[in-house]
């Protein structure tokens, strides 16, 4: 428990105004500069071939990244509690968001996940995510803190069934994993007990082995989830493709990488969607093991920082947000850039602060917000937390 | 306390995650590396070779016979085209080039997928609708090819052969070679494939994911090939070459007069070559094809009518026949060498009769009826002289039945196929040229052998007299191409010297600096009484002014005497197809040959000319010999005709 800080007599002593999570702020920004540098190598050649801008992908995400911080202070400014009174509203919203998205044409491989905002193509089941997150910190705040009953649980599960229904409808495979995830983590913190969660997930792998058997999931979806198992069976150039162009560019990117623009692979557009799910290609490719560790880590200090404000919220609704939160965050992380490297299917789960798109980004730095939020209303006193 | 131990737990899922992430990302970047920067580098740089051009060919004077010009094709890279696309993408080259879709649809068949190949030579206008329709034509482009030309079209095709694309065979064997480039097939394109290639280039390019050319990257030219220069003279041959058309025509019509024949000749073959070095003057094979017809390519019907015809086969190298009288020249000289003579003479100018007919020598398996050809009307009383000036069968074969009848059994019995042997017969002469026939000289050890391993070819009784009396008139089991016995001629008539025969000379590479020039290499000296020599050509002399080939040289008059020469015609045994029941045999007309000296007082040149199944050698070859000898001695060509045939 080193690294979840303690109450110390001297700290005690020290009853400051507590300040804002400086850490957290500044690992956010580091990533969002790498993350619109990289968005301008791996564009920048395809936009130059089509005659457009080449600067032009990356100008979106800077602004992107631009309202996404002041999403950011907002959010931080707000008291998270208040989130806990307007839970329902959101929720409602929230649906509403999901539903309507069935109202527009299908976008890419059929999929109806946007809602076209100006030139701007919103997507709901990203902010359905963080809004998730506070419905279920508020669901679970009144169960007994080790011990959950079953009947608070069900209702739990009907809670995150509804948009999950929708957003399988989309379909958006990768979402729906975010939202078991989160739903895992926040139950687990809500204090469900070990038995809950044995017969939770039995019922999740009986759930998930009917829908493969029934054959709910599309073949594309099938075939990218097969693939990560065993890349060189599938067809090179379909399912597969995806997961061998994104592991050589990462490969060929050796030690110190290629080089700031000299990927081959992630510059000569080999690697599909290379601004959004793939963009750790770029850095991978371009900055090498030594760029994307530093990626890695920057991602590992945000999740530290989370894990930290969860540990010293000032109540329980501020650790459920907090955890759900990193729950988010670290799924992300770790199934977008295991998707690069081979290890996790092709979900198109994009890359926090990253990936090109003002969706995900704008959620990210709520998400993000909040936590600050329940970081700068901890007890005066540090590590003194009125729950435990 | 109470929430920690569950934090704990996040924290350690979350640092097993991180940890896997990784050491994943350490695999595939450093432990695997160099493994994907490989295939990174294979997929974003596209190495395009560049075809050399072919080496020139050049006659002995560097009058060009074969040349490469850059031309424009269409060459299709396959990866290139969406698959989808395919079909539609061969539907419009098979319009725009005019060929049935199912051709097109072959040829990327051949090449393979994902493959880049050329499809086709174009002209402007194609060239042009292609690079027009660059959006319609995914994966089609055109580029400038070296392609093979034949400026003197089908002059010397048979000695400069013609190209093709690699067997698999040939890449098999040479692993380097690009599908696209082309090989030499037969003739020299083909012996001196190696020099004639050149070095091929290569284009880098960067490409992007859907091959499109981003930055070129360097290179390296092609080379082009050496040049090769000949031996041949572009206008010899050309006479030549007509002279052969010229021979089967007159042997037609020469059958058609005299109405006793089986076929109608249609093949002749004929070569110049210099006693004093090898050296091929000319050499032709009649009917002939123009090589160009392999570069542009032509239908499976074209090129199986083409091998119907035989137009392929360099008979003046491949084509073995019996070489009947024209062989008497060897026995001859092995009488004056050998000292051996027809029972009953001493010397050379001792007369015996030559009668209609020699009366049974042998009662074994080789009696034959020994008919002269002047049968039923004897020749009078000869010495060796006229024996061969008139064609004596019944001279020659008595020297055979001396040399049998007092060494049969020991190793002189061989002495006539000795001295073909050493004069170049039997065995292939080694010429730059591909695949030479070889010949049979026939001897009691090459009958035992037979017996052995192919029965069919021979009787039982083995090797006996009368085997030896057809030997000794070139009949029988003996088989000469026209080179050999054009090498034999050239040995026994400079003296005794073989020259390995040759069609090039020099190497160039180029840049027209000399990279190879080839001597004439003297295989072996056969010594040759003096003589021995001067009496042959007297002899020969005598065949064109008085002898059996004196009708034909009568255009020459006074000239007659500047050359020399001997008629053959050849018996040939019947043509037999299939096996057992189904075999079906037929009849073959004599063919007929002439093998001439010029100038007959101090030899510079050997012609042979052969029409396969013309008839008569002194009718038929003698002629068109006279012709070739005719030009080469500076002389105007007179026409190639029989006075004895109306008309003519």
């Amino acid at each position: 428990m080193a690294i979840i800080a303690r109450s110390t007599p001297a700290a005690v002593a020290d009853r400051r105004r507590p300040g804002p999570d400086i850490i957290l702020f500044v690992a956010m920004v580091a990533l969002s500069a790498v993350g619109v540098l990289m968005v301008y190598s791996a564009s920048r050649t395809r936009l130059e071939t089509l005659g457009l801008d080449p600067t032009g992908e990356m100008v979106d995400q800077a602004i992107f990244a631009a309202v996404g911080l002041v999403l950011f202070f907002v959010a931080s400014f707000i008291d998270y509690r208040e989130w806990r009174n307007v839970a329902p509203f959101v929720y409602i919203a929230t649906l509403l968001a999901l539903g309507a998205v069935f109202l527009f044409e299908p976008g890419a491989a059929r999929a109806q996940r946007w809602i076209p905002i100006g030139s701007y193509q919103l997507q709901p089941a990203e902010f359905a995510k963080m809004a998730m997150i506070l419905v279920l910190a508020s669901v679970l705040v009144p169960a007994k803190e080790e011990g959950m009953s079953w009947r608070r649980l069900v209702q739990t599960i009907v809670i995150v069934a509804l948009p999950a229904v929708l957003i399988y409808l989309e379909p958006d495979l990768g979402t729906m994993l975010v939202f078991a995830f989160i739903t895992l983590v926040m139950l687990f913190i809500g204090g469900t007990t070990l038995r809950q969660l044995t017969v939770l997930m039995t019922a999740a792998g009986a759930g998930a082995l009917a829908i493969w058997r029934l054959g709910l999931l599309r073949d594309y979806q099938i075939e990218r989830l097969q693939s990560v198992f065993n890349p060189s069976a599938a067809d090179p150039l379909g399912a597969a493709y995806n997961l061998i162009q994104s592991e050589i560019a990462i490969g060929s990117g050796g030690f110190f990488g290629k080089g700031l623009f000299l990927g081959t692979q992630t510059n000569l557009d080999f690697v599909p969607a290379q601004t959004t799910d793939f963009i750790f290609t770029a850095v991978g490719e371009q900055l090498g093991f030594v760029g994307g560790a530093l990626v890695l880590l920057a991602y590992a200090i945000v999740i530290w920082r989370l894990l930290v404000i969860a540990g010293n919220a000032r109540d329980r609704y501020g650790v459920l947000l907090v955890a759900g939160i990193a729950a988010m965050f670290a799924f992300h992380v770790y199934i977008n850039i295991g998707m690069t490297v081979g290890i996790a299917p092709v979900t198109g789960l994009p890359l926090p602060f990253m990936s090109a798109g003002g969706s995900t980004y704008v959620t990210m730095a709520i998400s993000l917000g909040i936590a600050n939020s329940v970081w700068l209303r901890r007890s005066p006193v540090p590590g003194e937390t009125y729950i435990v | 306390m109470k929430l920690s131990w569950r934090l704990t737990w996040m924290v350690l899922v979350f640092v097993v995650m991180f940890a896997v992430l990784f050491t994943r990302l350490w695999f595939v970047q450093i432990a695997a590396g160099e493994t994907y920067d490989r295939q990174a580098g294979n997929q974003n740089v596209r190495i395009d070779p560049t075809l050399a051009p072919r080496g020139n060919i050049i006659d002995r004077d560097g009058i060009p016979l074969a040349t490469s010009s850059l031309e424009p094709w269409i060459v299709v890279d396959r990866k290139q085209i969406p698959l989808e696309d395919e079909e539609r993408v061969i539907q419009q080259l098979s319009g725009l080039l005019e060929l049935a879709a199912v051709e097109v649809s072959a040829a990327f068949e051949n090449a393979g997928s994902g493959s880049r190949f050329l499809l086709a030579a174009v002209d402007a206008g194609i060239e042009f609708y292609v690079l027009e329709h660059q959006d319609d034509l995914p994966g089609v482009g055109i580029e400038e090819v070296p392609v093979r030309r034949y400026p003197q079209s089908d002059v010397m095709a048979h000695v400069l052969g013609h190209i093709g694309r690699p067997s698999p065979g040939d890449l098999e064997e040479n692993p380097k070679l690009d599908p696209n480039s082309t090989v030499g097939k037969s003739g020299v394109e083909r012996s001196f494939d190696a020099f004639l290639q050149g070095t091929a280039g290569f284009l880098a390019n960067q490409v992007n994911a859907v091959g499109k050319v981003l930055k070129p990257l360097g290179g390296e030219p092609a080379r082009a090939g050496a040049t090769l220069q000949l031996t041949t003279d572009i206008d010899t041959q050309k006479v030549l070459e007509d002279a052969l058309a010229e021979g089967v025509r007159l042997a037609n019509r020469v059958k058609v007069a005299t109405g006793s024949y089986t076929n109608f000749a249609e093949r002749s073959a004929g070569l110049v070559i210099d006693v004093t070095d090898g050296s091929i003057l000319a050499m032709g094979s009649y009917p002939d094809f123009d090589p160009e017809v392999f570069v542009s390519g032509l239908t499976q019907r074209e090129f199986d009518e083409l091998l119907e015809r035989k137009v392929f086969s360099n008979l003046a190298i491949q084509a073995l026949y019996p070489p009947a009288s024209t062989f008497k020249a060897i026995t001859y000289t092995t009488a004056l060498e050998e000292r051996l003579f027809p029972e009953g003479a001493v010397s050379a100018n001792d007369l015996i009769e030559c009668s209609a007919r020699l009366n049974a020598p042998f009662t074994d398996a080789s009696q034959l009826v020994w008919r002269n050809w002047t049968w039923p009307n004897a020749d009078g009383y000869q010495d060796l002289h006229t024996a061969f000036e008139r064609s004596c069968n019944i001279y020659f074969w008595q020297i055979a039945l001396r040399i049998w009848n007092d060494f049969k059994g020991t190793e002189r019995e061989d002495v006539i196929q000795d001295w073909a042997r050493a004069v170049g017969m039997g065995e292939r002469t080694g010429i730059d040229l591909p695949y030479e026939a070889q010949g049979i000289v026939p001897d009691r050890d090459l009958f035992d052998l037979w017996a052995k391993e192919q029965p069919w070819r021979v009787r039982d009784e083995g090797w006996l007299g009368g085997d030896l009396m057809q030997t000794a008139v070139g009949q029988g089991a003996v088989l000469s191409t026209p080179l050999q016995l054009a090498t034999a001629y050239a040995t026994l008539v400079n003296g005794g010297t073989f020259w390995q025969p040759r069609v090039v000379q020099r190497v160039f590479d180029a840049d027209g600096q000399l990279v190879e020039e080839y001597q004439p290499v003297a295989v072996r000296n056969v010594g040759i009484t003096p003589a021995a020599t001067q009496s042959l050509l007297a002899d020969m002399r005598r065949v064109t002014t008085a002898g059996t080939a004196a009708t034909a040289f009568s255009d020459m008059g006074a000239d007659a005497f500047r050359v020399g020469g001997k008629t053959g015609t050849a018996q040939m045994g019947q043509e037999c197809e299939g096996v057992g029941e189904a075999r079906i045999c037929k009849d073959r007309d004599n063919t007929a040959w002439f093998a001439g000296v010029a100038p007959i007082d101090s030899p510079r040149y050997v012609v042979v000319v052969v029409v396969e199944e013309g008839g008569s050698g002194g009718r038929v070859a003698a002629p068109v010999a006279r012709h070739i000898m005719q030009y080469l001695l500076g002389l105007e060509p007179t026409d190639i005709v029989d006075p004895r045939v109306e008309g003519d």
